[in-house]
């Protein structure tokens, strides 16, 4: 569930938002309905890990790779998809991060509550 | 409270995380922001397949216009008005080459700094002391003040606004992204400001600080034979014996304490010779089907982005194609239905320096014809990147602003500027070079075409005409100061009225010849005229090698094609090894060489002087005279204090041929008395031993391409964004005139007709994106020195050509 919400409102966000609204989407998403800690982590990883893989293959593929062959060399990368591996990766993490951090922020503002 | 702690934490680690990798450190650009599909680089991936119709509508449009795009992406615009057509020019100019045109002209302006940092402040102080922007308010004013290159500046203006308006975040072009800077507004001044600085690129070079220095340290006899007024070996512009059809205007008088300074016997960034660019026109007498045919290749740093744009300009009295500068209206070198032309660089004598005696250091009075006269101020406010904006004060005195009374450090562009001089630069007069364009892309014959150029003030350019009448036609151009005879050889005394510039040669008296009766005119940066042209252009002008081959060729060339003039622009033949390579040869002694040496003499002796892509004797030959030169001059005229130049590669030539036994030969700094053949030698071993380290045993990979490695640097020289090293021939002395990133920028022949065929080419492609395949696609091309043929359609519906998409603007 919260894998599929971050999915599909990090893609809508993203169309018009800059790329760190998905930092927002996954501590929202996690401090909402996010069921465990572990949770909280894996989906907004691997949410933002598909999406961001898609939509950089959905641009590149039809580019023949030539834009980011040149971007790999100018980071003295030789594979192009080291760069989308990078990308994906980088992008996941974030989001898993902050989803986890999401999740505990409620845990700790419940028992605040609690208090 | 542990809790709310946590909370906390859990808050801002996010935030952190965020801003970290949406922020540019140093020279790494802001990372995810960079990186993210949605906003970052990937969206400047180009899909390789391409619509077939593209429909816009543009508040800026008077009438609908239609834009093809050819088969190499270039357009071709058919607009129905004048406005339209340069609205368009604009609009899709910018569509493919926005961040080149907005880098270069923010560089113009001193303002890298806003978007580099601190870096770029010396560069930025140097561009706004040098007077670019004040040169380029009055050039503005000039092209303000003509309605039809206002209107034609205003349109173009627009056409460029109405493309960024159109943009968001995540179609910026790349290197925004990479810089992390955003597009500003076009405005008419950046127009200008590119301008001048073609002016700096072509017109700024200044030895008088370095002729000053050496006219101290060796006097005026020496200086006189080492730095002669015309070269030892000249094929002029102008042939030789061409009258004069003036009357000349006076020639002002020189000062006394000049001819004092040259005579007396009291001791009291100078440009890369070889590059520079070939033009000519040859006859119909010369030609295969009785029409002229008209060449040009300009020889400039080559950069990705192209340095030029192809296109089409089509409206009511305009039909023309050829290559635009990215943010000046109209083409700049190209051919219509009538006539062709093409440019080179003249090198004229239009910077001048004049050392300036101030009152005191607030420097707001100095000395000019016995009186202290006041100096202006003008500030210039430089922002900067991640810190606080600077203001730099900048006095102007008659002449131009005092360029620097302190050395900056480390700026070699800044070396030959003396301090405490001001300037008189011939950028910053009043002009409006745009009329010139305007007149040339619509003239039909040879009157239109001396009409167009006396609207030209600067760089001035050698202009090369060719007409469908069978006329041809060579003019030196551009506004030249009326001067005595080496009046800015020497660094002046500002507070002589005497030194001042004293009003302008007649724009109709400028070096020009018409249907010449050897059947063609040329031009490759040389001299522009013999000795008995009246006026002073220049004492020093590029060495007439190239000229001389292409001169050489075009002497005998018969029924010629444009396939055997295209064969000439790659001529790597080098005038240079066929005057001085056998008298070299006959001075080296076998008998000292060892096993590598020798081979590299046996191969250089039998070398046929083609700087071929494959020759060993041409890395030898280049890398031997090098040396040598360097060996002859470098003891007497390098002294960190005092900048100096050596002596022209033609006064070298002539004192090997004509005085081996001359004095400057002799290392200075050594007990013994070298002689010539003893410099020969050592730099000959020199050159071996130093290719031998590089390149490992004689062989395959002395070869000249991978020695020289010609390749095109991006113009941010962004590592990936560049070419491949290219292994292709060429070297700077020779027609085809390569060097490691300079060389021909844009290859051109025309075949003049009653219906005209064009054929060119540049390193590089349309688009300035280099996630486009049109971005580098003609270079290979290129290299192998072939030419496409270029397509001045007809109309709109031209079925003649393939076009890849057809873009309709209307008006909204």
């Amino acid at each position: 569930m919260v894998f599929i919400v971050i999915l599909i409102v990090s893609f809508l966000l993203q169309l018009v938002l800059p790329w760190w609204i998905i930092v927002a989407v996954s501590f929202a998403t996690c401090g909402i309905i996010g069921k465990t800690a572990k949770l909280s982590i894996w989906s907004p990883f691997l949410a933002i890990l598909l999406l961001w893989t898609g939509m950089a293959l959905f641009k590149t593929l039809p580019n023949h790779n030539l834009l980011v062959t040149r971007v790999a060399e100018m980071f003295g990368l030789h594979a192009w998809w080291s760069i989308l591996v990078l990308t994906a990766l980088l992008g996941a993490l974030v989001a898993a991060i902050s989803g986890y951090c999401g999740y505990h922020f409620r845990i700790a503002a419940i028992k605040k509550t609690n208090s | 409270m542990r809790n709310k702690l946590k909370a906390f934490i859990c808050v801002v680690i996010p935030i952190l995380l965020a801003y970290a990798l949406n922020t540019k450190f140093g020279d790494l650009p802001p990372l995810l922001k960079f990186l993210n599909p949605f906003t970052g680089f990937w969206q400047n991936a180009e899909p390789l397949s391409i619509n077939k119709y593209d429909k816009l509508e543009l508040k800026g449009t008077e009438k609908t216009v239609n834009v093809i795009f050819d088969d190499r992406m270039i357009p071709h615009i058919f607009a129905q008005n004048d406005h339209d057509v340069y609205f368009a020019q604009g609009y899709v100019t910018a569509r493919h080459r926005l961040w080149q045109m907005d880098f270069q002209t923010r560089y113009a302006a001193g303002r890298l700094s806003e978007v580099v940092g601190e870096k770029a402040i010396e560069v930025d102080r140097y561009q706004r002391r040098m007077g670019m922007v004040y040169g380029a308010e009055k050039s503005l004013k000039g092209m303000m003040a003509d309605p039809k290159s206002r209107a034609m500046l205003l349109a173009y203006t627009d056409g460029i606004n109405a493309y960024i308006h159109s943009l968001s975040k995540a179609s910026y072009p790349l290197e925004y992204k990479l810089l992390d800077f955003k597009p500003e507004d076009w405005s008419p001044l950046k127009c200008a400001l590119l301008l001048k600085q073609m002016s700096a690129v072509l017109a700024m070079g200044s030895d008088e600080f370095y002729m000053t220095n050496i006219m101290k340290k060796f006097g005026p006899a020496i200086t006189a034979d080492l730095f002669p007024d015309y070269p030892f070996k000249e094929d002029p512009i102008i042939p030789v014996g061409t009258k004069w059809d003036f009357n000349p205007l006076p020639i002002p008088k020189a000062p006394d304490a000049f001819t004092e300074m040259i005579t007396s016997t009291v001791k009291t960034k100078q440009a890369e010779d070889g590059i520079g660019s070939n033009n000519w026109a040859i006859s119909g007498s010369k030609t295969a089907s009785g029409y002229p045919i008209l060449a040009n290749d300009p020889h400039l740093n080559l950069t990705l982005p192209s340095i030029w744009y192809q296109i089409q300009l089509h409206a009511p009295g305009l039909n023309a194609y050829g290559v635009s500068l990215p943010g000046a209206p109209g083409i700049t070198i190209g051919f219509n239905e009538h006539i062709a032309w093409g440019v080179t660089n003249v090198a004229a004598d239009v910077l001048d320096f004049y050392q300036i005696k101030f009152k005191d250091i607030t420097h707001k009075q100095y000395e000019y014809n016995h009186q202290w006269k006041n100096t202006s101020v003008r500030l210039e406010k430089i922002n900067i990147r991640g810190a606080n904006a600077e203001v730099d004060t900048v006095f102007y005195t008659h002449q131009g602003p005092v360029v620097y009374f302190q050395k900056p450090k480390k700026l070699k562009m800044a070396d030959n500027v003396p301090m405490g001089n001001a300037l008189r630069w011939i950028a910053h007069e009043e002009s409006n070079e745009l009329m010139t364009f305007y007149y040339l892309n619509r003239g039909k014959n040879y009157k239109d075409y001396r009409k167009a150029l006396t609207f030209y003030t600067a760089p001035a350019q050698n202009f090369v005409f060719a007409s469908a009448d069978n006329d041809i036609a060579i003019t030196a151009n551009g506004k030249f100061p009326l001067k005595w005879k080496d009046q800015g050889k020497f660094i002046l005394d500002g507070s002589d009225p005497k030194n001042d510039w004293h009003g302008w040669i007649p724009a109709a008296q400028n070096p020009t010849v018409k249907n010449p009766a050897r059947g063609f005119v040329s031009s490759a940066n040389q001299s522009s005229t013999d000795q008995s042209y009246p006026y002073y252009i220049n004492w020093s002008f590029g060495s007439y090698e190239r000229g001389k081959r292409i001169n050489d060729r075009l002497k005998v060339i018969e029924k010629a094609t444009a396939d055997s003039i295209r064969l000439m622009q790659s001529d790597s033949y080098s005038i240079f090894a066929q005057d001085i390579l056998a008298a070299l040869l006959s001075k080296i002694d076998p008998a000292t060489l060892n096993a590598t040496q020798k081979e590299a003499f046996n191969i250089t002796s039998k070398w046929n002087k083609f700087y071929d892509a494959k020759e060993i004797g041409a890395s030898v030959f280049e890398l031997w005279t090098k040396r040598l030169f360097y060996d002859i001059w470098d003891d007497d005229f390098t002294i960190a204090s005092i900048p100096m130049r050596y002596p022209s590669r033609d006064r070298t030539v002539q004192l090997i041929l004509k005085d081996p036994s001359s004095k400057w030969f002799d290392n200075i700094n050594t007990k013994a008395i070298e002689t010539l053949a003893d410099q020969v030698n050592e730099s000959f071993k020199y050159a071996c031993d130093s290719l031998g380290r590089r390149y490992g045993p004689i062989g395959e990979r002395w070869a000249w391409a991978n020695v020289k490695s010609t390749n095109v640097p991006h113009l941010a020289k962004i590592p990936g964004f560049g070419s491949k090293t290219l292994m292709i021939g060429g070297g700077k002395s020779t027609i085809n005139a390569l060097s490691e990133t300079n060389g021909p920028s844009w290859r051109m022949v025309v075949e003049l007709g009653k219906i005209p065929k064009g054929h060119g080419v540049y390193p590089g492609g349309q688009s300035g994106n280099p996630g486009s395949p049109f971005y580098d696609n003609m270079i290979d091309t290129w290299a192998s020195g072939k030419l496409y043929d270029l397509y001045l359609m007809k109309s709109s519906d031209d079925l003649s050509i393939t076009s890849l998409n057809h873009l309709t603007i209307s008006k909204k």
